[in-house]
């Protein structure tokens, strides 16, 4: 401890003054660690005062002459503020203070010389804060006047030390310096561990001493950028450029990837360790350069390799490498998006390949399922889920969805395969998935829709085939039916899943209108016959009407009628058009010799109007069944076939089924194991006619789509060239399908020919709406 | 004195010990002192007892006023207010007076600087020359012809 302080020294003396406070400085720079007592503090601390504030004891303003109004304060200045001496007393000392240190420097080198360096800087600012306390009474007078003056070569006093030991330190050893902290930088790099402390403190040094010339209480990172920053960058740069060439020479790609992401992430680390952050970017953006784009040739002729061999981490590590660089992903994605399409491409061959002509609708779709599921995952893990990688596998899938192999002669295979998985999935059947395992395959078939292109043609089929499975009750669960509709809508719209919503409306009502006829005719006369019925409106349903009469037979006609009045009496006006060849009964038989309980035999009311006949006789011929049912040749032979296939009714008198001398003889000796018989199947030939059918009606809806597209756009916008409008349609109608042009130009004569539309003369091609 | 304040959010406040020139020590609380933690006895050889007793009554009654800052220089210069607290304690004789305003310089308190100032400029607001220098018992040196000069030259100044 210093108790032994001097005495304070006369005020008006600056030699005894100063050499007071010299040994006090001489003590804080020097000794600090042998501490510093208040009384020492206090004593450096009045001595300042009492230099300053001694001018009060002189005579003032006397001898000098008086100023003008306004120049008052800074005539008055001289014989009021003392302290311009100490101040550049303590510039010199801390000059001195340097130079010495500065000599010594030079008998260091490198690490060691950094070692001093530091030492000294760190020994120093903490002495310098010390010695800015002692002078605040100069800080807050003199030095603020002279600021407040203008004055830019006076600053406070920490200030004062900082501007010293840039000019009379720093300017002389930040050469040798700055080489050592690049050695040292390189010693690490090549996998030595270093002292990284000595470069941090070197860097809040070279920060530290950033003064804006300007305004001494700012600071600028002027100094560290150009003396620290550039010739470190620079280096870095030289580095990398010849490990990187050396390394890709005699490595493997896939290895110098993982060197490269190493050594980036490395350098980040060291950023954050021991630099100041805002060499970041200069020095990222120059390893990036020097470690990536100048690479990206071999990378991007590995990816194709990387790809074929599904290597998931390398195909991330190329992504975050190249996504550094600008256009670095651009090749990426371009290779991929083929690659995805040719991979789609191939699955699908081989499916087409095994199941012929009768391609099953699950295999179909899960394989387009399986290709996009594969590169959806590679796109999410691999490459982040990066919107430019979507693109190109949404753009592939588009194209190995609707042009396939299966595909091959219409677009329109994909929506209608897909359209009847949805069937298989929805109709009663043993194969029917658990609930849930069900929602998320209708959520894949969602995800092949969202490519199909013509999601008109899957909108016919799927709403043929809800009707069937409407009309004959074989639907699994409501549940998913409105699930499915839910989907759909939301993909494509409220419009696209009306007429499916309409369907399921009309099967409600059908069930309360049931429920009130049934109710009325229990109080009157009894029934013979179980009857129920579904009333479905013509416009939502795609249901054909039959191609041939039918007389009812008299057990049923009485019933028939008291609906028709029912029915009519409740909407009058509506008419009903009865589709016998959709409706079914069962019939119970009580005639066979070799079954006690007899059979029940479920059957369509076709084949009812022919059964029933055998009540009055047990044999008829062709033409007088055709008679009496009034079915037509074609029909009957169908309806008869099936029974005579399982032996309902034996043949007689002719060889095939429809000869016109063929007799039909009811067979009294049938037996059967099961007690309910079901006849009434579906006739193969019948199904293939329906789906070309369906087809055709596609074409027929795509017309009128077209023309209706067009007169909507031309009566908004009155005159347009034909090539707009084109574009215009395709544009209106892509969410249903993709029309073709030379079918557009067809729709577009239709309306010129019916005169929804004409040429204005004297231009080419350009059409105006005829109000 | 020093920028750091030391308040311990709990249990007593600490105490550092200030000395007078004259050698008689104060106990006081660290943030009255507004300096930090100290085992030792800080002397304060430029201020003597009487006058150090005096500040620290004004420093207690303030302790709790946020520190100024250097945005609000501006409006501390303009506003010529006292409060009543502060004007009573002030109403000393004029040597304490001046001894109070140069404490406050040397111990860089500068609301007490500030207000011991207004004080000063208080007394000698709308007083003639004559009656200033009577109240602060200063003897004219001026010579008649040096003092018409000065008259002149300040002419300006003058309410008129």
């Amino acid at each position: 401890m210093d108790s032994s302080s001097p005495p304070l020294p006369p005020p008006t003396d600056l030699t005894a003054t100063w050499n007071f406070l010299e040994n006090g400085i001489e003590h804080i720079m020097n000794r600090l660690e042998e501490g510093l007592s208040y009384k020492r503090y206090m004593d450096l601390y009045t001595g300042i005062y009492n230099y300053c504030t001694s001018s009060r004891m002189n005579p003032g303003f006397t001898s000098e002459p008086l100023a003008g109004p306004g120049a008052n304060l800074s005539n008055n200045r001289g014989a009021n503020l003392m302290g311009s001496d100490l101040y550049q007393n303590l510039q010199r000392y801390l000059e001195r203070y340097l130079h010495t240190i500065r000599e010594n420097s030079t008998q260091h080198m490198d690490e060691n010389l950094l070692r001093y360096y530091t030492k000294h800087w760190e020994k120093y600012t903490t002495a310098s804060s010390y010695v800015h306390h002692v002078f605040r009474y100069l800080n807050r007078h003199w030095v603020k006047r002279e600021i407040d003056e203008g004055r830019k070569t006076v600053y406070d006093v920490y200030t004062l030390t900082l501007v010293s030991w840039r000019d009379y330190m720093f300017m002389h050893v930040e050469r040798h310096v700055m080489a050592a902290v690049l050695k040292l930088i390189e010693r690490q790099r090549n996998g030595e561990s270093v002292e990284t402390g000595l470069v941090k403190s070197v860097v809040e040094s070279f920060v530290a001493l950033g003064l804006d010339d300007a305004d001494s209480t700012k600071s600028t990172l002027d100094v560290y950028k150009e003396h620290f920053q550039k010739p470190f960058v620079e280096a870095s740069e030289v580095y990398y450029k010849a490990e990187s060439e050396k390394f890709v020479s005699e490595n493997s790609v896939t290895e110098y990837m993982k060197k490269a992401e190493a050594r980036l992430r490395e350098e980040e680390n060291r950023v954050k360790l021991y630099l100041h952050q805002s060499t970041h970017k200069p020095l990222i953006t120059t390893c990036e350069t020097v470690l990536v784009k100048n690479h990206t040739d071999i990378m991007w002729d590995e990816f194709q390799t990387l790809l074929n061999l599904d290597k998931m981490d390398d195909l991330n590590r190329m992504y975050s490498l190249l996504s550094r660089i600008s256009e670095g992903l651009d090749p990426l994605r371009t290779r991929f998006e083929e690659h995805v399409r040719k991979a789609g491409l191939n699955a699908i061959e081989k499916v087409a390949d095994q199941g012929n002509d009768n391609l099953e609708p699950k295999i179909y779709v899960d394989a387009l399922l399986e290709v996009h599921s594969k590169y959806n995952d590679m796109v999410t893990t691999a490459f982040r889920g990066e919107a430019g990688f979507v693109a190109s596998l949404d753009k592939a899938c588009r194209e190995f969805v609707n042009r396939n192999k299966v595909c091959k002669a219409s677009t329109s295979k994909s929506p209608e395969l897909l359209a009847r998985f949805c069937d298989s999935l929805l109709r009663k059947s043993s194969k029917n998935p658990e609930e849930n395992d069900l929602e998320e395959v209708l959520n894949n078939i969602m995800t092949v829709f969202k490519y199909v292109e013509d999601k008109d043609v899957f909108q016919k089929f799927y709403s043929k085939m809800l009707a069937k499975r409407l009309v004959n009750g074989t639907s699994a669960s409501e549940d998913a039916e409105s699930s499915m509709i839910s989907k759909l809508k939301e993909a494509c719209g409220f419009e696209y899943t009306s007429k499916l919503q309409r369907m399921f409306t009309d099967m409600g009502l059908s069930k309360d209108l049931n429920d009130q006829f049934k109710e009325r005719n229990s109080v009157g006369a009894n029934e013979q016959v179980d009857f129920s019925v579904l009333v479905l409106g013509t416009a939502s349903w795609p249901l054909q009407p039959s191609t041939t009469n039918f007389t009812i037979p008299e057990e049923l006609e009485r019933t028939f009628q008291h609906f028709k009045m029912f029915y009519q009496h409740k909407h009058s006006g509506r008419k009903l058009n009865w589709l016998f060849h959709l409706s079914k009964g069962e019939l119970k038989a009580n005639y066979c010799h070799l079954s006690k309980a007899g059979y029940t035999f479920q059957v369509s009311t076709y084949q009812m109007g022919i059964l029933l006949q055998y009540n009055k006789d047990t044999s008829y011929t062709f033409e007088e069944l055709k008679q009496s049912t009034d079915l037509n040749a074609e029909v009957l032979i169908g309806a008869l076939g099936t029974l005579v296939k399982a032996k309902v009714l034996e043949l007689s008198d002719g060889t095939e089924v429809g000869d016109s001398s063929s007799r039909y003889e009811l067979n009294m000796d049938f037996k059967s194991k099961k007690v309910r018989i079901q006849l009434n199947v579906p006739i193969k030939s019948e199904q293939k006619v329906e789906v070309e059918e369906t087809h055709k009606t596609v074409e027929e809806d795509r017309k009128l789509l077209m023309q209706a597209a067009i007169v909507r756009i031309m009566k908004t916008r009155k005159t347009l060239k034909h090539v707009v409008l084109v574009n215009e349609v395709i544009a209106q109608l892509s969410n249903r399908f993709k029309p073709k042009i030379p079918d557009i130009k067809k729709c577009i004569d239709v309306l010129l020919e019916k005169e929804y539309i004409e040429r204005v003369d004297g231009q080419k091609d350009m059409f105006s709406y005829v109000a | 004195m020093s920028t750091s304040t030391s308040e311990k959010a709990s249990g007593e406040t600490k105490k550092v010990t200030l000395k007078s020139c004259d050698d008689v020590e104060f106990k006081v609380d660290i943030p009255v002192a507004n300096v930090g933690e100290s085992d030792q006895s800080i002397p304060l050889p430029n201020v003597s007892e009487k006058v150090l007793k005096k500040v620290l009554e004004w420093c207690e009654h303030h302790v709790n006023d946020p520190q100024p800052t250097n945005d609000d220089d501006d409006s501390r210069r303009r506003n010529t207010e006292i409060d009543d607290w502060d004007q009573r304690f002030l109403n000393v004789e004029q040597d304490m007076l001046f001894e109070i305003i140069l404490a406050a310089n040397y111990l860089d308190i500068k609301p007490l600087l500030d207000i011991g100032c207004k004080t000063v400029a208080n007394m000698i607001k709308g007083k003639s020359p004559e009656e200033i220098r009577t109240t602060f018992n200063i003897v004219n040196d001026f010579t008649p012809e040096e003092e018409e000069q000065i008259r002149k030259e300040n002419e300006w100044a003058e309410d008129r």
